[in-house]
Formats: structure tokens, sequence, C-alpha cells
């Protein structure tokens, strides 16, 4: 199975695709979902083919929340940054609760991003 | 003791006098005049105290002058009937004697001028007051005299008085001067000789001895006791009225036997005058007793008495508007306090109302902004990365300049929106002990140098017994950033910035940061915790600072409040606990 580094689900379909083309042009290879249930269909059957998820909390099918605990029950290995425009102090408790490595709020600088990437990559190489 | 007096002055002149209004605060008054709920409870209280004791002293003394005025009355009706027996008995005395000088003696031996002579020394021996006897017949001739003065032979036949006498038993005359030019009373008694014929014994009765029988009854120097016949005219001299013989409007019904007392005016002073004439049983006089007594002398007594309560009661009077007008000043204060602190807590509270409404909206607006923002972010990032990575645009550097422009505009974006979440959002507090001078050193560190360029003396005031807060460091480091710049950005040149820190009680610590520059304008003073509101020029303030403050302070558990002159300087003054409340923490 093809190795994917990068996961983002975001229903903003165009902000989607622009960091999906960014994170490419920055050599790593990416996949995007538009929303909840889909992305978590696309978790199960890669599940561990993923270095790190970049999660919106406000999807139009189901929470942002719901989304991680089901990528938690797939495989809570892997590093899930909660990437939002809207999360309050309670939402940023709630996701570390449930298991979110970042809480970034929008909009995310991609140097940022990749450096947080990178770091992940060389802890899981070890 | 001038302290004393002043404070006293102080609680009776109300606070509220010294009230200025205050445009923001006005709506929050529960009364708008005070001075007129001061005056009408000063009114009210001080006419229902006073009425019931000025109703009270007029019925007294209207009482008083009643009972005075009957006392009157009636002690000079009892003078005037004492009076009265006295002249009564003075005169039947005489007439008795004079009545029994008759029976006992035979008309031969009245005629005999030696016995009559010793009848005459008999008489004033017995009772005085009679200074001649004599003896005369029918026709008026003087058969008999025993006297002083030379009056033998003398006919009083056109005499009225020896009319009088021949029709009556016994006769007493008025006061008259006759013969001899002295004043004199003339009593008769009627007899018959041997043969059948009348004849009468006559006695003058010198009136000096009458008019010390009633001076005696005088009392004190208002009172006036004479005699007036029954034309008016004075039978014995008056204080009043004058000399004998003056003629008076005093008349009086002949044969009331009764003592009457009536009030008349004389000379325009109020007079109690009692009057009976003088009668007996058999005959009746021409004299009527007259006793006249000014009211004011005998009033005195009461008027000394009316002073001392006229005094009595205006002191009482002065003490019961003072102490009035002490209980009004005293509850309308209490009344203006609760007012002006209802009002003030009104405006915080409808303050925050109107922040936390306009921090909600910020809210969802900054949420709504976010989403495009990460777009055009992208988007522009994207474009950078299409120049820096793909070859044949990597050096235009005038591109990657201007998308670079777009990307810092848009990261400015983000940092007040996430400013403007900050605002709303419920922020993890961190309880740490903090040691306040060293957080405002901390502070300071990043002002220095602005401070030695710009020549402005800032002072640090905090006691040695000040306690370590327990607080959330952070943002309480926030709250003093905020406004330590700010208090830097309102002096100019040379001016002062004081932080002075105390201790308001074992829970309240107070923070004041106070600087003289230029001052808030009063209109402006409401509007700088809205979010938002800035005077800073050129868009350079993005309006949020203090409204962050406020709503920071908020967290700690304190409270903020500003106050400011313009053209003068600006205090803030912050109050926190010493310890932050548990339930904060969440």
């Amino acid at each position: 199975m093809q190795h994917t580094d990068i996961l983002i689900i975001d229903d903003e379909i165009k902000f989607a695709d622009m960091l999906a083309k960014r994170i490419e042009l920055r050599g790593r290879s990416n996949a995007v979902c538009y929303d909840g249930r889909s992305a978590l269909e696309w978790v199960k059957s890669h599940a561990h083919g993923i270095t790190l998820i970049l999660l919106d909390l406000r999807l139009p099918d189901l929470y942002g929340t719901e989304v991680l605990v089901g990528i938690k029950e797939i495989n809570p290995a892997i590093p899930v940054i909660i990437l939002t425009g809207h999360g309050t102090e309670k939402d940023r408790l709630e996701c570390e609760r449930l298991g979110a490595y970042r809480f970034i709020h929008k909009p995310p600088k991609i140097d940022e991003l990749m450096s947080i990437f990178e770091q992940i990559r060389e802890k899981s190489e070890c | 003791m001038l302290k004393l007096f002043q404070d006293f002055l102080k609680s009776l002149w109300p606070e509220f006098y010294r009230h200025r209004t205050n445009v923001h605060l006005n709506s929050f008054y529960t009364f708008t005049n005070y001075r007129y709920l001061w005056f009408i409870s000063i009114s009210v209280l001080a006419a229902t105290a006073l009425a019931p004791i000025c109703i009270a002293t007029l019925i007294y003394y209207q009482l008083i002058e009643t009972s005075v005025d009957s006392d009157l009355n009636h002690r000079t009706k009892q003078l005037t009937v004492v009076a009265k027996s006295a002249v009564t008995y003075f005169m039947e005395e005489r007439l008795n004697a004079l009545t029994f000088t008759v029976n006992e003696n035979e008309y031969k031996q009245l005629t005999d001028n030696t016995r009559l002579a010793e009848i005459l020394k008999n008489l004033k021996l017995g009772f005085g007051g009679v200074t001649d006897l004599s003896v005369l017949d029918a026709d008026g001739n003087q058969v008999a005299y025993a006297g002083p003065f030379n009056l033998e032979g003398k006919n009083y036949k056109n005499q009225s008085w020896f009319e009088q006498s021949l029709k009556q038993m016994n006769y007493i005359s008025e006061v008259f001067t006759g013969y001899r030019d002295v004043p004199h009373i003339i009593i008769t008694v009627r007899s018959a000789k041997p043969d059948g014929s009348s004849f009468i014994l006559r006695a003058t009765l010198d009136t000096e001895r009458l008019m010390q029988t009633l001076s005696s009854y005088k009392t004190g120097d208002y009172a006036d006791i004479f005699l007036v016949n029954h034309e008016g005219t004075l039978q014995t001299p008056s204080i009043h009225y004058g000399a004998i013989f003056t003629p008076t409007n005093l008349i009086f019904s002949a044969g009331s036997d009764e003592s009457e007392v009536i009030e008349i005016f004389l000379n325009g002073k109020s007079i109690i005058s009692g009057h009976s004439s003088i009668s007996r049983d058999l005959t009746s006089t021409p004299f009527t007793l007259m006793v006249l007594k000014e009211k004011a002398g005998m009033l005195k007594f009461w008027q000394d008495m009316s002073f001392k309560f006229n005094w009595i009661m205006g002191a009482s009077v002065i003490v019961i508007l003072i102490v009035i007008t002490f209980a009004s000043t005293f509850m309308v204060n209490k009344l203006y306090r609760a007012d002006k602190a209802k009002a003030e807590t009104m405006m915080q509270m409808e303050q925050s109302q109107q922040l936390a409404s306009i921090g909600q909206l910020a809210a969802g607006v900054a949420h709504e902004i976010n989403n495009p923002l990460a777009v055009i972010n992208q988007t522009a990032g994207y474009m950078k990365d299409l120049f820096s990575f793909e070859d044949q645009a990597r050096n235009d550097d005038e591109i990657v300049e201007y998308i670079d422009s777009i990307l810092d505009a848009v990261d400015r974006c983000g940092t007040i929106t996430r400013q403007l979440l900050g605002f709303v959002r419920q922020f993890d507090v961190k309880i740490k002990k903090v040691n306040l001078h060293k957080l405002i050193s901390q502070v300071l560190s990043f002002h220095k140098k602005e401070a030695e360029y710009r020549r402005i003396n800032v002072t640090v005031s905090i006691p040695d017994s000040f306690p370590e807060l327990e607080t959330d460091s952070s943002k309480f480091q926030q709250v003093l950033v905020n406004l330590i710049n700010n208090a830097f950005q309102a002096v100019e040149e040379g001016n002062c910035l004081d932080i002075i820190a105390g201790q308001l009680s074992p829970d309240t610590v107070e923070l004041v940061i106070h600087d003289t520059g230029c001052g808030i304008p009063e209109e402006n003073l409401k509007k700088i915790h809205e979010p938002f509101y800035s005077t800073k020029k050129n868009g350079s303030g993005t309006g949020l600072g203090l409204s962050i403050t406020y709503g920071l302070v908020k967290k700690l558990g304190g409270r903020i409040s500003v106050q400011s002159t313009e053209g003068v300087g600006t205090s803030f003054t912050i109050h926190l606990p010493v310890k932050i409340n548990e339930g904060r923490k969440a």
C-alpha cells in the first residue's frame, strides 16, 4: 500500500486543495477528504500508511471531535493536528483530552506545519 | 474643637449638594432631585413635629388667658365686696350712733350746746371722723351747734339735703363743700320734739377718714379705689380720674346692690373695673364704690412666666429643627449613597453586558473571517510557492514581494481575529504565586530605553508588606503590559508615570497606574473599554487593548476603573483578590 505523509480533512475545498498542493510542492505525499465519513473510510483503508492528519473541527456531516475519536479507534498512533478557525478554549481542552497532537488556529503557516511534520517523521523513524 | 464643629456642619450639610451630574450615570438614579427630597423631608418632619407643639401652645395660652382673666375678675370682685362692706360699715356705724344719740337724749338736752359738745366729744372718741354736730328745727334754723366752725344761726331751709332729711328718717348726703368750704358728708336723723314737730340731728363726717378707710384696701400700685355719685362725679380722689368732684363717665343705675365686674379701656390701658352701690337697709346712699385694677400690672407674673415659657419653646423648636435636619441629612445621604452605588453598579453591568454582546458578535465575525483568510493565505502561499519552487519565476523578486505583502496582511488579520477570539475565550488559568515587584520590573524593562530617551519619570511604590498574589500570572502580566503600554503612549516628554500598590483588606489589593499625560475626555471615558474603540491615528491601534484588559481583570476576579481629567492625567485603578477565587479557575 502506498504511504501517505499527510491527510487533510477539511470541508473548505479551496483551502484544502491549496494546502495539499503546497505540501506536494514540498515533496510530501498527501490526500484530501472533504467530510468526516469519507475521511474515516479513508483512514480505515490506510490505517498504517499515514504519518500525520490535519483535521478541521467543523465538518458538514460529523463533528471534528467525533472524527478524532474514530481515527483514534482505528489507529491511536496517528498524530492528529486540529486545524480550526472556530476553536474555543473548551474545544482545545476537549481535543487534547481525546488525544489531539496539536491545536492550531487558521490560517496556519505552512512552514510551521512542515516543521511539525518533520519532527513527527524523525520521531517515528527512530 | 474646630474640626468637631466642621464635622457637625458637614453632617448637617448634605453630601448630594456637592453632587456633580454625570451624564452616564444620571439615567440610573432612582431619584433625580435630592435637594428637593431633602427639603420635603425636612418640611414634612418639621411640620409633623412642630404643629402639635404650636397648637398645644396656642391652647395653653388661651386657657391661661381665660383663667387669668377669670382670676382677675374674681379678685377684683372680692376686693369690691370687701371695700364696699367697709364703706357701708363706716356709714352705718356713724348713722347708728347718731340714731342712738337722738333716742337717748331729750330734745332739750340736745339743744343744750354744752351737752351737744359732750356728745360730739364722745362720738369722736368712739368712732372718729365726726367733725361737728348740730340740731335743726323743721324750718331749717340751726338750734344748737357743736364743732370747730362758727355756723350758729345759719338757716339751711333751701338746701337740698335739708329737704331730703325732712322726708326720710335718716339721710346720707353726697360729698359737698357747703358753707365751710371743705369737702364733707352730712348724716342726718329726723326725730320729733315733745310738741310733735320734727327736728333733725345732723353730723358732719370728714372725708379724710373715709379716704383712709378706702386706701387701706389698695393692694399694689395698680389698684384704684374711689367713690362716685349717681352722676358719675368723683366723691374721693382717684388715681385715674383725678381730684375730687371731677366728673367721670362712670354712671351706674342706683340701687344695684350686687357687685359687678367689667373690663374697660382707659387711656389705652385695659382695666378691670368692679363697682357696687353703697346702700343700707333703711336708706340708700348716693355713693357707688369703684375698684379699678390695671390688667397689665396684674398680669405681670403671668407675663414673666410666659416670657420664660417662650424661651423654652424657642429653644426646643431650634433643637427639634436641628435634630430633624440632622436626621433628614443622614437619611437622604444614605439614600443618595445607596442610589449612587446602585447607579454605578448598573452602569458597570450595562457596560459589561454591552462588552459581552459585542464580544460575542466579534467572535462570530472572527470565525467567519478566519476561513476565507485561510483560503487567501493558502492561495497566496501557493502562488509564492510556485514562484519559489518553479524555476521560470524563481528570480522574480518583485512578484514574491507582492505576495509576501498579501501574506503579511493576512497574518495581521489573523492576529486581530485571534485577539478577538481571545476576548471571549476562556483561557487556561495557571495559578501561580506572583511577586508584583518582580513582575512590574519585568514589564518596565521593555520600556527602560524609551523612558530614558523620552525622560519619563517612572516611580514604583509597593509597600514591603505587600502580599504575594496567588493569581493567573500570564493574564496579570498581560494586564500590566497593556496598561503600562497605554500609559507610555499617553505621556509626553518629561511627564510622570506612577505605579502605586497597596493592600485594602486582607483579601484585596489595589494597583493604581497613574500618568500625568494627556488624559481622556469625558465623552470618551465610557467607550474606552469597548472593543474596536481607538483614538490612535491612522489605525495604528486595534482598539482591543483596553477591552481585553477589562475582560482579563474580570477573569482575575477583580475590577478595573478609570479616572481621568483631560490635560491633567489618567489613573487606572485595579482591585484584585489576593487569592483568585477557586470558581474562576475553570
